[in-house]
């Protein structure tokens, strides 16, 4: 009798402390700087609001950012499907070890990328110099950049692994055998894609666009350093109102109308997903065809994509690797190892602590624990999501998503404001930034484990508790190895998020804590564009490495001996 | 099981690696470029060597950044920072009227006497100089030539230059809003609103910050670039390059002073006032000018022959005062952004 009590306990207690948690580091320095936005001396005021909606200027720009988030969500996914359906559908050398270096884009700081694009895709880039050269042409053929067309490709650089993550984890698990008896029926290929296959994947689909768009819908630096002159979005504003004019009213309104439309969309996609889901069986043996033997029509064509795609995410890396191997000396660009020489120079060991390879053990410091913590937050979370039924479920599982969709630069700054203050004075430095990311990570988690776990038979589980397992093992050993790749996508994203995140780094961090994005803006304003794209060649490589490790061990992990192939 | 208790220990020991304390400490809020390549290694070093305190320099972002965090701190009641070195004069209204910083006086600092009075633009002192330089356009020679480049705000709208330009976002770039006030001293207000308009189809793209646009310039995406007068100095004596040059619109230049002060709250007023009067030394003074390569406050400071060779200096250096920007500011940018986005 006692014993069911605890048990009951632990198990609320499982439940309660994650979003206990969320409540005090997230919700409440979040709902601290929002009031600032609709109180006014004691008062609830709509006039800040009112003011961001009555400005032309402002709804126009609120109309832009949903319109380029809504067609680079579209190139995303039209870039990461076809990749989910290459890894799940074709057996190659270093499969898994691409696999896990496809997250290494996700990772690099927004003004990198911005370089490598310019260096690469720019009207005198590299593949401009190239077809100019190969045609004999006068003026670059390509002019990809300062438009629209530049910010949806970077933006589905960016966003593309999400989607291939999110699909493949799913579509591996599912079973051949509905496209089988599609195809028994008659069904041909194409139509057994858009008719069978397809609808399975639905949530995890929608799951990647969801958080792709709300990825670039918040996104800032991209959208103007390759957008041109006329393209702005609402974080800038958010931007310009806390950190230039320091005015936290319309600031704050700015970021709620954000928040809000981030959180409609997140809502909408949620209804949809539950609409799609269903459950089906699992399974291990989804047979896969090698792609280097025996050329066909369609692997023709999967290697076409594989080399235009290729182009596009190789391409803008490799500019900046081959950036970092070179310098301008007297108008001449010569090879060297200047940059990396000067990255590691003792010199810069700086009494400060901004060491170029002290940051790369920070990231890790900070980039581990939070991957840990919101693991440990986001799957009580996922649990709950798609285990129980309860009324207003979409409505909670909107808003655990909250944190995805606020502004960074607003969140920055409410953390700090929160953890100087009691009840949560936690001051600035190492805690604090891991809770921060934490943060920033668990939505991941949740959406990366929650699709999984809803297509998992309820049978499977039901099945081991007549056998006499608890709840508790019967998590343990039916249901943790079978979403282990939903959970390690996650994680993964998690500590890519950690990785790259820049705001609240910047707003907690105390000397001697920074990070490797965080110094490659240093060599910047320092002049010293060579040596960040030295540093950004390190933090590439370092990452991409790291990438594969976790998986690889992650996989040992959680897959048990039982159930790995 | 012996995996997963593996990886609890992993995640427990990152857990603990933190920072410990030492003794007095003196710390000093700056943007990152002056903190890690600038002059701080070098004022720290020599001036824990003379006082028994440990400096530290505190700057995990660029100058807005860290004004914010201090501004966040002091409302709270909790300002870390005992020097902050860094507020742009662009930005120099929105720390006036905070109450935020110390006033000082010739007394308290010494070498303030050295320092060129045109740079003390903030009334109480509370905020006084330590270098000044001058937002201008950049151009790669090998493009234009210097019959081929405008003399004046009016020939930089031929359309000749189409898409020559790259500009920095005056709501993200404290150079950005260096030139959109240059503007709007030119032609007033709103007669700058005009001119924006007029100059749109030259502007190739508008970047978060100076760092982007220069890197864009240098990948050679257009020959126009806003930028600093001291540039030339840069690529001659770090780049054995004449290749950018500085093209001078109407003889003018936007002034641009970076100040610093003594963050009120401080338990060491005295040691603060020896840190600041020891930035303006000839000594750090020097070492200001080429690693931030700007021109250094003090007027005594020996410049380099190839810096005094290379660097220009405006014949008619132009800004607008901190009151005129902190009152209309909000305003201007989105205006300005309007004009923009909707041509």
């Amino acid at each position: 009798m006692w014993e069911a009590r605890i048990k009951r306990f632990g198990r609320a207690a499982l439940i309660v402390a994650p979003l206990a948690f969320l409540a005090l580091i997230f919700y409440y320095p979040l709902l601290r700087l929002f009031q600032e936005g609709v109180v006014e001396e004691g008062h609830l005021t709509f006039k800040y609001i009112g003011e961001v909606f009555s400005e032309p200027y402002f709804r126009h720009v609120i109309l832009f950012t949903a319109k380029q988030a809504l067609l680079s969500t579209l190139l995303a996914m039209i870039i990461g499907l076809p990749w989910a359906y290459i890894f799940t559908r074709y057996q190659f050398p270093l499969k898994d070890t691409l696999r896990s270096l496809t997250i290494v884009p996700f990772v690099l700081p927004s003004i990198t990328l911005a370089v490598g694009f310019i260096l690469f895709f720019g009207n005198n880039g590299h593949l401009n110099q190239l077809l100019m050269g190969l045609f004999g042409l006068k003026g670059p053929p390509l002019r990809l950049l300062y438009s629209l067309k530049g910010i949806v490709l970077a933006h589905a650089f960016y966003n593309a692994p999400i989607i291939t993550r999110m699909v493949h984890a799913q579509w591996e698990r599912l079973n051949p055998a509905y496209e089988e008896s599609a195809q028994a029926l008659g069904a041909g290929r194409i139509r057994r894609f858009f008719e069978v296959t397809l609808p399975l994947l639905l949530p995890s689909l929608m799951t990647g666009a969801a958080l792709a768009f709300i990825f670039c819908f918040l996104s800032f630096p991209i959208v103007l350093a390759l957008g041109g002159a006329r393209f702005s979005t609402i974080e800038v504003e958010i931007y310009t109102q806390f950190i230039v004019l320091y005015q936290h009213k319309l600031g704050a309104a700015l970021a709620i109308i954000e928040i809000a439309l981030s959180l409609l969309f997140t809502y909408g996609y949620i209804l949809l997903e539950g609409r799609f889901t269903r459950e089906v069986e699992v399974t291990y043996t989804r047979s896969t065809v090698p792609l280097l033997r025996r050329l066909t029509l369609g692997k023709g064509i999967v290697w076409l994509f594989i080399g235009i795609s290729g182009l596009l995410f190789l391409g803008p890396m490799a500019s900046v690797f081959y950036d970092s191997f070179t310098r301008e000396w007297a108008g001449r660009t010569v090879f060297t190892l200047h940059w990396y020489s000067y990255i590691f120079q003792p010199q810069y060991e700086a009494l400060i602590g901004a060491a170029p390879l002290r940051s790369v053990v920070n990231s890790f410091q900070l980039g581990l624990p939070a991957m840990g913590l919101a693991s440990l937050v986001g799957l009580p979370i996922a649990f709950v999501i798609a285990r129980y039924r309860f009324r207003g479920r979409r409505l909670f599982d909107t808003l655990v998503m909250a944190s995805l969709g606020v502004s960074s630069v607003a969140l920055g700054a409410a953390l700090l404001a929160a953890f100087l203050r009691p009840p949560l004075e936690l001051g600035s430095g190492w805690f604090a930034i891991v809770l921060a990311h934490s943060i920033l990570a668990y939505p991941f988690v949740i959406r990366a484990v929650v699709p999984v776990l809803e297509g998992l038979k309820q049978g499977l589980v039901e099945a081991a508790r007549s056998l006499g397992a608890t709840r508790l093992q019967a998590f343990r050993d039916i249901e943790l190895p079978l979403i282990r790749r939903g959970l390690l996508v996650g994680a993964v994203f998690a500590f890519a998020i950690s990785l790259g995140e820049m705001s609240a780094t910047i707003m907690l961090a105390q000397p001697g804590l920074k990070t490797m994005p965080l110094v490659v803006n240093d060599l910047r304003a320092a002049r010293s564009f060579g040596g960040a794209s030295a540093m950004s060649s390190l933090l590439i490589l370092v990452t991409a490495g790291a990438f594969v490790i976790i998986e690889r061990f992650g996989e040992r992990l959680f897959g048990g001996t039982r159930w790995s192939r | 099981m012996q995996k997963r208790s593996l990886l609890l220990i992993v995640i427990a020991l990152m857990a603990i690696g933190v920072i410990g304390v030492g003794t007095e400490k003196l710390v000093v809020y700056t943007y990152s470029s002056f903190a890690s390549y600038g002059a701080a290694p070098f004022i720290e070093e020599a001036f824990e060597k003379k006082h028994d305190v440990d400096v530290q320099f505190v700057a995990t972002g660029d100058a807005r950044m860290m004004l914010t965090k201090l501004l966040t701190e002091q409302e709270a009641g909790r300002p870390s920072a005992d020097v902050f070195i860094g507020v742009g004069s662009v930005d120099l209204s929105m720390a006036q009227g905070r109450d935020l910083f110390i006033p000082l006086t010739g007394e308290d600092v010494p070498n303030l006497a050295s320092v060129r009075e045109d740079l003390l633009i903030d009334p109480t002192n509370s905020l006084i100089p330590y270098e000044h330089c001058y937002i201008t356009l950049v151009y790669d020679s090998q493009v234009l030539t210097v019959e081929d480049i405008p003399l004046t705000f009016e020939q930089l709208l031929d359309p000749k230059y189409k898409k020559m330009l790259i500009l920095e976002d005056p709501r993200t770039s404290s150079v950005g809003l260096a030139f959109l006030l240059w503007t709007i001293h030119q032609y007033g207000d709103p007669g700058y609103l005009d001119y924006w308009r007029k100059l749109l189809p030259n502007i190739l793209t508008i970047t978060q910050g100076w760092s982007a646009a220069y890197d864009l310039f240098l990948a050679h995406e257009a020959p126009i670039v806003v930028s600093f007068s001291t540039d030339t100095a840069y690529s001659v004596i770090e780049e054995g390059s004449t290749r950018y040059k500085i093209m001078l619109l109407n003889s003018q230049g936007y002034r641009s002073i970076y100040l610093m002060g003594i963050v009120k709250g401080t338990k060491q007023e005295e040691l603060c006032k020896e840190l600041l009067d020891f930035v303006l030394s000839p000594q750090v003074q020097e070492m200001i000018l080429t690693t931030e390569w700007v021109f250094p406050a003090n007027r005594e400071t020996l410049l380099p022959v190839l810096f005094y060779q290379n660097a220009v200096f405006p014949p008619d250096p132009v800004m607008v005062p901190a009151e005129r920007i902190g009152e209309n500011l909000n305003r201007w940018l989105l205006e300005w952004a309007g004009v923009i986005v909707g041509g």
